[in-house]
């Protein structure tokens, strides 16, 4: 098979530098961050998926100094917004000014915000006001801002890493079902184990302090963002995905007993696109060339348990939404299987 | 590409070891089925002769277990289904099946070629080794009782089938049936066959020799366990039973058997007073319902039973049960609930009554009685001093006989353990509703019937509003606790 050999060799080799590279990612960001190995690991996979990622935890977690990290490792242009009740929208995408030129004449000139840049820190979003908050939508899936009837493009790659506090939420705005569904992740932070704590005691209360390099490009990240979408996905695998989304809706006739007792709605396909593309990055960030069910079950949590709304029911009981949506992915696996026969399930 | 010659190959074998699995599976099971079906030609072997019996349930066994097999064996398996298992059970992550499937797309992608390579290369490094579960069906844990059951039938001698016909009952003795020709059954092809011994007479001295000494009638002391005290009450009682007109013309106790509702219940506590009994009925007939959920039915039988009381024991709750049937009549049950409310308030006072005057002295039902009766004015024991106010008295004003304008509390709103004791009971299934017999903080007090029911529609509605979004998200938990908070036990 010379013919083909070449080619084959030269797709191991585009993988293998990817698995390095997000090697090398993970380990300068561990250099910082102790512990959470499964929140650095999807937040590097929504970085290589083309999406954003919301992290939710407790004040104190080191969500913020995970992404200054991330920013630090990679060479990519970093801003960071505070969200606070009076924050405005001009104040994220910017605004038109008046400026005189050399002859004196007066014209508008638009003043970036600090949404241009390729990784946006969202600190506490859910602080700001709705119309605020809005105001990333059209950055978040369009790659581009729009003011005054003008289309300004964000740089490419554009990363909007946000945080929010589950518990505090006198005086917050929880994030709409829109806004909510632009982040291809909801990644929780938790507290550290005790050996980690140990770790992070250590780390941060001596003279010693790491540095952190930077690894990666942007046009790095780009390509990689192309080898992702090649990655082949086979067709029983697909189709779990699309049981799992719609196993979350509750009008539908075959969603479980549980969606329907405890969701309001279901995922949208951008869901759907979530779970693959997070799959796949997780699949090529092992080595592999190809989507398995295994990857499809590791990334249902982080990219449906915000896509998941649950109806009042749901809340009044304190359903949790990974119980909740692990039990779609094992009705959506046995959905798969019925009827078959017995050696075929 | 003839590197997936290497992936067919695979599959192949795999195939090959379903298909062997499968076999044995719906061998299995067609060997069951084979095992039942053998064994009737050996029940029957008397007619069919040992040999053709023992030949034919063979037959069934071999031929059930060979259909089962075949069938397995050409069961319909798909290539893809085959991968995936060739995947599952080498622990090579959907390469396999994702591999046959992209390699001879035309839209596959330059990374389909090293996936191609990848899994080549795994896949050759495989051991032979069977990757395929053998599993069971539920039926094979089973086999051994049919076949076991067949080779007892088969070694044991030949059952001996019935004659056909009723033993005769009639009253003709035995000797004329000992001269009576045999007629029945016909000759049969198995004469020459040792045949199983004939069967011994039925034994009918017992029967006869019995003597049927009649009962005491109606009202006279009856035996644990004797039948008569279910017809003591009636003209049969004292009837001494005829078989012969029992089993020929039929028998008025059989007849009365069949009716079970007009039977009396034996097991029945009948120390217990009518009040008791109708009372324990009606709260079963509730049951935690709300009343156009009682059954009418249940309901009519409950009232006639109070009716058929009051003419017996000249209570004055007739005409109540009789405004009650009146109102099931015309479907208005929450009135006729109403209306056996009342009747059973006055039968509990007449009841009360008679327990007051046998009562022993110094009780707490005396002490209470003795308390009210010492506050009015009237004397104790008069006529209307039950407690209750006859019917027709009382409901307008200046009629009743308490000397306060607005009257005695009724009866009802005293603190009787029988009137706050309705519990509900939860039913079966899938809970959609709320169980509002909740043992709350006004249990304790009369008032707790009207609370259960308030709340249980205060909380319907509740739902039924959040059910309507009308609540704001972040308001629904409140709700919800506020209510709860109101349940407490």
């Amino acid at each position: 098979m010379p013919e083909h050999s070449m080619p084959a060799q030269r797709q191991e080799q585009r993988v293998e530098e990817f698995v390095a590279a997000f090697q090398a990612l993970r380990a300068e960001v561990q250099k910082i961050i102790v512990g959470h190995d499964d929140v650095i690991n999807h937040v590097l996979t929504g970085l290589f998926a083309g999406g954003h990622v919301l992290l939710e935890g407790v004040p104190g977690l080191g969500k913020t100094l995970l992404i200054k990290t991330l920013s630090e490792s990679l060479d990519l242009s970093f801003s960071r917004i505070q969200f606070t009740p009076d924050l405005m929208p001009g104040d994220i995408i910017g605004t038109n000014i008046i400026v005189e030129d050399a002859e004196g004449r007066k014209h508008f000139q638009f003043q970036r915000g600090p949404i241009f840049a390729h990784i946006l820190l969202s600190d506490e979003v859910n602080r700001a006001t709705p119309k605020t908050q809005s105001a990333l939508l059209e950055g978040m899936q369009e790659g581009s801002v729009t003011v005054s009837g003008v289309s300004h493009p964000l740089p490419s790659p554009f990363f909007v890493l946000a945080t929010q506090n589950p518990i505090e939420m006198e005086g917050t705005y929880p994030l709409p079902e829109a806004q909510l569904d632009r982040f291809i992740f909801k990644l929780r932070v938790t507290y550290p184990a005790l050996e980690e704590l140990v770790e992070i005691i250590n780390r941060t209360t001596q003279v010693r302090e790491a540095q952190v390099g930077r690894v990666m490009t942007g046009p790095q990240v780009i390509g990689f963002r192309q080898l992702i979408r090649e990655v082949p996905i086979a067709a029983h695998v697909r189709d779990l995905v699309a049981y799992i989304v719609l196993a979350s809706h509750p009008q539908w006739d075959r969603s479980p007993e549980v969606a329907r007792r405890f969701v309001r709605y279901g995922s949208s396909p951008r869901g759907a696109q979530a779970l693959v593309l997070g799959a796949k990055v997780r699949a090529l960030a092992e080595g592999r060339y190809n989507v398995s069910v295994d990857d499809i079950r590791a990334m249902a949590l982080p990219a449906l348990r915000h896509r998941v709304i649950l109806n009042f029911e749901g809340e009044a009981e304190g359903i949790d939404a990974d119980r909740l949506i692990e039990q779609l992915v094992e009705s959506a696996e046995g959905l798969i299987s019925t009827g078959k026969e017995v050696f075929l399930r | 590409m003839s590197d997936s010659s290497v992936l067919h190959r695979l599959v192949e074998r795999v195939t090959r070891q379903i298909r062997l699995r499968r076999m044995e599976y719906y061998g299995l099971r067609g060997l069951f089925v084979g095992a039942l079906v053998a064994l009737p030609p050996l029940v029957v072997q008397e007619y069919l002769g040992a040999p053709s019996a023992l030949g034919l349930s063979g037959s069934a066994v071999l031929l059930g277990a060979i259909a089962g097999a075949v069938s397995g064996l050409v069961l319909r398996l798909p290539r893809p289904e085959a991968a995936r298992l060739a995947d599952r059970g080498f622990a090579l992550q959907d390469r396999v099946a994702t591999t046959l499937e992209w390699a001879e797309r035309p839209d596959r992608t330059p990374l389909v070629d090293a996936l191609v390579a990848d899994t080549v290369a795994r896949v050759r490094q495989l051991d032979g080794r069977r990757v395929i579960p053998r599993l069971y069906p539920r039926e094979a844990k089973f086999i051994p009782v049919p076949l076991a059951l067949g080779l007892a039938l088969s070694l044991a001698p030949a059952i001996p089938l019935p004659a056909g016909g009723l033993p005769n009952f009639s009253a003709s003795t035995d000797e004329e049936e000992e001269s009576k020709p045999q007629e029945r059954g016909g000759k049969l092809e198995s004469d020459e066959r040792p045949r199983a011994t004939k069967p011994e007479p039925i034994q009918r001295a017992d029967l006869q020799e019995r003597t049927f000494t009649p009962r005491s009638g109606a009202g006279g002391p009856s035996q644990p366990g004797d039948l008569a005290a279910i017809f003591k009450d009636t003209s049969l009682g004292s009837r001494s039973p005829d078989f012969s007109s029992f089993l020929k013309r039929g028998d008025e106790r059989i007849r009365m058997l069949e009716q079970l509702d007009r039977l009396p219940d034996l097991q029945r506590d009948f120390t217990q007073s009518q009040y008791k009994m109708v009372f324990q009925r009606s709260k079963a007939l509730r049951g935690g319902l709300r009343p156009d959920q009682v059954s009418p039915e249940k309901l009519r039988e409950l009232l006639n039973e109070m009716e058929r009381l009051g003419r017996k024991g000249g209570g004055g709750w007739g005409g109540d049960v009789s405004e009650g049937m009146e109102m099931l009549e015309q479907g208005q049950t929450d009135k006729a609930m109403e209306a056996m409310e009342r009747a059973l308030s006055k039968m509990r006072s007449m009841e009360e009554q008679g327990r007051e005057g046998k009562g022993l002295r110094g009780g707490r039902e005396s002490d209470r009685r003795g308390q009210r009766g010492g506050d009015r004015s009237a004397g104790r024991g008069g006529p209307g001093d039950e407690g209750d106010f006859p019917e027709g008295e009382g409901l307008a004003p200046g009629r009743g006989k308490s000397g306060s304008p607005k009257g005695d509390a009724t009866q009802r709103l005293r603190a009787n353990p029988f009137d706050v004791g309705v519990e509900g009971e939860a039913r079966s299934g899938r809970k959609e509703g709320f169980d509002t017999n909740l043992l709350g903080r006004g249990a304790n007090t009369p008032s707790r019937l009207q609370y259960m029911g308030v709340m249980g529609q205060y909380r319907k509605m509740m739902e039924e509003a959040i059910a309507r979004e009308q609540v704001p998200r972040d308001f629904q938990s409140q709700v919800k606790e506020y209510f709860q908070a109101l349940e407490e036990r």
